[in-house]
């Protein structure tokens, strides 16, 4: 995989979500127990405000120092017995990471969640060097049986349901019990457990690295990254570079607020924190350790406007309060990263030619920056991405652009203005029927598609203002 | 052990920023320290009692005792699990408590039992892997999110508190923090003191769950199924 | 008090009783009211899509249409927010933006300003029905008005105020959007036109024309029998 997903286009895509009834109605209670958690979470915390205001100069001081830090951790993990490897590109990673596969002569690679191993495509690449690779998050496990790409960062099958885990299971491990998720589940420990037991190598992504000490910590709840790290000789964690805190304390905050915005939990089950190799005369957890770190485009992002998209920890707080995502779910974006934070970060990551579409999708409501723990300014990104896409790429049409332009005129000349407002209703006439437009013509098509649109007044009200002031004159 | 393709990579991103690349960066100041207010000035039979209330949220029976009916209090533990193969954390601290001797008194009432222990290598994780419960010490407790933090050593495999079905938490009242704040001052003051941070700390929180399946939360997936912490009063 | 009214191009071209009882309701708390003329549209339509050069152009010419007002008062969240936002949009030119600057200091939000500058909580209104109310997301979340309208609501005699259920989710509106991504809009706007049948609710009222426009429109085409209206048209009933 890589960011982008499939090959419909933005409209088809649109569309196959508005159809998908089981999907919508998934994501919308999903959405729901989602927002009502992170809501409850942060008023049992109490402060949430200066909270937000700690996680936003955590991540800004972060990013700010970005090479001291990184420069500090990979230091840190070397003294710890690790290996690290710094890679611009995916396919920098991808290669380091199948040479090491090829070193140990693995057979098989079993990982913990990782959305940036989703992004770099590292499966396919290790796939191809003759790896089986096995995802052991639940969710994960249930995408790769169903060769399916994740629609939530968090909860990546949310658009499935039991009975089609049920059919998958069937199909593809012989499974013969019920659609009862609990079932479900024990069919999978069991399964994968032979997997963590087997596996050759452990590939972990890392929620934060704490610079101080050179630990990748891990945020879960089903314990499938211990496993990843605790059982396999070979252990390789991949990062994004913008994936790390200064200290403890640090991370302390970032993890309160991770857990509180995407779950609603106080702390998941497992907070693991991992530091290089195990010690000498520790039995289990790797014996050998690397640290991958990846740009893979983040630098371009670093000193510019977008720069807090960086500061994002990944919690979908934003996906989950977004009223479009409700409507079109994950795949709708075409990308592993949807929603806000998706339509943001995908132009930035992967260029607009294939991602041209996704900051229009929002109405801009700002329900995700109010909901972001980290106070990213998300729906102002938006924005700038429409300027840049309509004045550095020039990617809209012209009939749009000609539209703007009469705009322009028209709002800086109240004479063009008071004209056409006078004139509208009369303009309007042939296509109104009892003060409203049912089926209007050009650009006002879209909008009475979906609902009726009020014909002008017979009066304006500036109208309306003059003769009183020439009445109180008289 | 080494650091590959380092100089070119942060040279970048330091030219993004738009400066050269930093040698030294002085501590932040943060405007805002929200986390210190969190119970704050709780006794600690006070955060007994936050870690008590939290443990009905995450799934984990709570259980009370203090140094002498320890042992009483496990024993029923196993029986009430119906568990008879158990892998426990081994130094010192068993000797303190009393555990030696209630391992070796089970034993001989038949159960199964192994003492994580670093001469016996993988032997260690094949019973883990086997055994209905596992047994550790918490280090350092979190009354608010009810989370047992262990530091992962040679007396304390990764496994004991991962493998076996059964989470069974011994935490000595002494070793009740309000929350994550406290433990993480805790492990930056050593790592400043040039002490090694474990290669492993786990915060573990409960059994482990998932809600993967259309939202549903099921109780145990990878991790454990089940879990029990016991505070010990005079510990 | 002199207050220069912002009266936003939709109130002005669609629902001039909106501007009427603005004007009405500011009278009757001692405002002396009056109506720049050069004013246009807030550019916001241009801002959002992206197109700024073509905003700046509306944005200059409001500052222009401002200058001379004490206050500037308008019935919308959405238009005053882009009122407040010109001096960010316009950083680039300094002169400017210290106009827009001024611009924005004075400029209030309807029921903010009768809540927060006027100090009326209770306008003396009456209004009998039963009615559920939109919280436009621009006018809480970006301009920060979450109470006022509420309080206001609250005081009006015989108005039976129902909780509106996700009242906080957008109603599918988002200016261009509502035309760009129609369908997307059309599922929002039957969401929201489903809750508000729930309340069984004989009056929708809400604080900006452009999401009142967006439901109204929906539950007509459903032919839902809702009336909807603006809060200055209920707070200005006696």
């Amino acid at each position: 995989m890589s960011i982008k997903i499939g090959h419909k286009p933005y409209a088809e895509r649109i569309q196959d979500g508005l159809n998908n009834a089981f999907m919508r109605k998934a994501v919308s209670s999903a959405q729901g127990r989602f927002r009502s958690g992170r809501l409850k979470a942060a008023e049992e915390l109490g402060d949430w405000e200066d909270w937000r205001t700690l996680g936003e100069e955590i991540r800004s001081h972060t990013m700010e120092n970005l090479d001291y830090y990184l420069h500090q951790l990979s230091e840190q993990v070397e003294k710890r017995g690790g290996t690290v490897f710094f890679a611009e590109t995916a396919k920098e990673a991808n290669e380091y990471i199948q040479e090491i596969a090829k070193k140990k002569q693995a057979k098989k690679v079993v990982k913990s969640k990782s959305m940036v191993t989703e992004e770099i495509g590292l499966n396919e690449a290790l796939e191809k060097s003759g790896c089986e690779v096995v995802e052991s998050d639940l969710g994960e496990w249930i995408l790769q049986l169903d060769e399916d790409p994740p629609s939530h960062i968090v909860t990546p099958a949310l658009h499935k349901n039991k009975e089609q885990i049920r059919e998958t299971f069937m199909k593809k491990k012989g499974y013969t019990g019920s659609d009862d998720p609990v079932e479900l589940a024990a069919f999978a420990r069991e399964q994968l457990r032979q997997d963590f037991l087997e596996a050759d190598i452990g590939v972990t992504g890392c929620n934060f690295a704490v610079a101080e000490s050179g630990a990748i910590t891990l945020v879960t709840n089903e314990g499938n990254a211990r496993m990843v790290t605790s059982l396999p000789d070979t252990q390789i964690s991949v990062m994004g570079m913008e994936r790390i805190v200064p200290t403890w304390e640090d991370l302390e905050v970032v993890v309160s607020l991770l857990t509180r915005a995407a779950v609603g939990q106080k702390l998941t089950s497992y907070i693991t924190a991992l530091t290089g190799t195990r010690l000498e005369d520790e039995v289990d957890g790797p014996e050998d350790f690397h640290l991958v770190i990846v740009d893979n485009g983040r630098s371009k992002i670093l000193g510019t406007e977008f720069q807090s998209a960086l500061h994002c920890i990944r919690c979908a707080a934003c996906i989950n309060a977004c009223p479009v995502y409700r409507h079109v779910g994950g795949h709708s974006y075409g990308s592993i990263y949807p929603g806000p934070i998706g339509a943001v970060l995908t132009p930035l990551l992967d260029g607009y030619d294939d991602h041209k579409d996704l900051p229009y999708a929002s109405t801009l409501c700002a329900a995700c920056t109010e909901a972001c723990p980290v106070k990213i300014p998300l729906h102002e990104h938006l924005i700038r991405h429409r300027e840049i896409i309509v004045e550095r790429e020039k990617m809209t049409t012209k009939a749009e652009k000609m539209m703007m332009m009469g705009f322009a005129k028209w709002a800086s000349t109240p004479a063009a203005y008071k004209l056409s407002t006078k004139m509208a209703r009369t303009t309007l006439k042939p296509w109104t029927k009892e003060e409203y437009i049912e089926k209007g013509p050009g650009p006002m098509k879209g909008w009475t598609e979906q609902r009726d649109f009020p014909a002008p007044a017979r009066e304006r009200f500036r109208d309306w203002y003059q003769k009183r002031e020439q009445r109180s004159d008289q | 052990m080494a650091i590959h393709h380092r100089e070119a990579f942060l040279d970048n991103l330091a030219e993004q920023l738009g400066r050269s690349r930093k040698r030294n960066v002085e501590a932040p100041h943060y405007s805002v320290h929200p986390q210190e207010r969190v119970f704050q000035g709780a006794t600690q039979e006070e955060l007994v009692e936050k870690l008590e209330e939290q443990c009905k949220i995450i799934h984990t029976s709570f259980m009370r005792t203090d140094l002498e009916r320890l042992g009483d209090t496990l024993r029923s533990v196993l029986l009430n699990y119906d568990v008879t193969k158990v892998v426990g954390a081994g130094g010192s601290r068993n000797e303190a408590t009393g555990l030696t001797n209630f391992y070796q008194e089970i034993q001989l009432e038949g159960y199964d039992v192994h003492i994580w222990d670093e001469a016996k290598g993988q032997e260690n994780v094949s019973f883990a892997e086997r055994a209905g419960a596992g047994i550790v010490f918490s280090d350092i407790t979190l009354a608010e999110s009810g989370t047992v933090t262990l530091f992962n050593d040679r007396y304390n495999g990764r496994s004991i508190s991962l493998l076996p079905e059964t989470f069974i938490a011994i935490i000595p009242k002494s070793t009740l923090v309000p929350r994550m704040t406290q433990a993480s001052q805790l492990i930056h003051e050593e790592e400043k003191k040039g002490n090694l941070v474990p290669s492993c700390i786990s915060f573990v929180t409960g059994p482990s769950n998932s809600a993967d399946i259309e939202m549903n939360l099921i109780v145990g997936v990878h991790g454990p199924v089940k879990a029990t912490y016991i505070i010990v009063d005079d510990l | 008090m002199k207050v220069s009214l912002f009266i936003t191009c939709l109130c002005d071209t669609f629902t001039p009783d909106v501007g009427k009882d603005t004007v009405e309701l500011l009278e009757r708390f001692g405002c002396e009211v009056d109506f720049p003329v050069g004013q246009t549209c807030c550019g916001q339509p241009a801002y959002n899509s992206g197109y700024k050069s073509e905003s700046i152009q509306a944005m200059k010419q409001m500052i222009k249409a401002f200058e001379q007002a004490e206050y500037v008062v308008g019935p919308s969240g959405s238009c005053v927010h882009m009122l407040k936002e010109y001096p960010k949009v316009l950083a680039g030119e300094p002169e400017w933006a210290e106009r827009a600057r001024k611009l924005s200091d004075k400029t209030f939000e309807l029921t903010q300003f009768l809540v927060d500058v006027l100090k009326v909580e209770d306008v003396g209104a009456t209004f009998t029905g039963t009615a559920t109310y939109h919280p436009s997301c621009h006018m809480t979340r970006l301009l920060g008005v979450k109470d006022a309208p509420r309080i206001l609501l609250e005081n009006v005699k015989g108005l039976n105020l129902i909780d509106l259920p996700m009242k906080e989710d957008c109603c599918g509106f988002g200016g261009t959007f509502a035309v760009k991504n129609s369908h997307i809009s059309g599922q929002m706007v039957q969401e929201k036109a489903e809750h508000i049948e729930e309340t069984h609710a004989d009056y929708l009222i809400g604080g900006d024309m452009g999401c009142v426009m967006n439901m109204g429109g929906r539950l007509r085409r459903n032919g839902q029998e809702v009336k909807f209206l603006h809060i200055a048209q209920v707070l200005n009933t006696q």
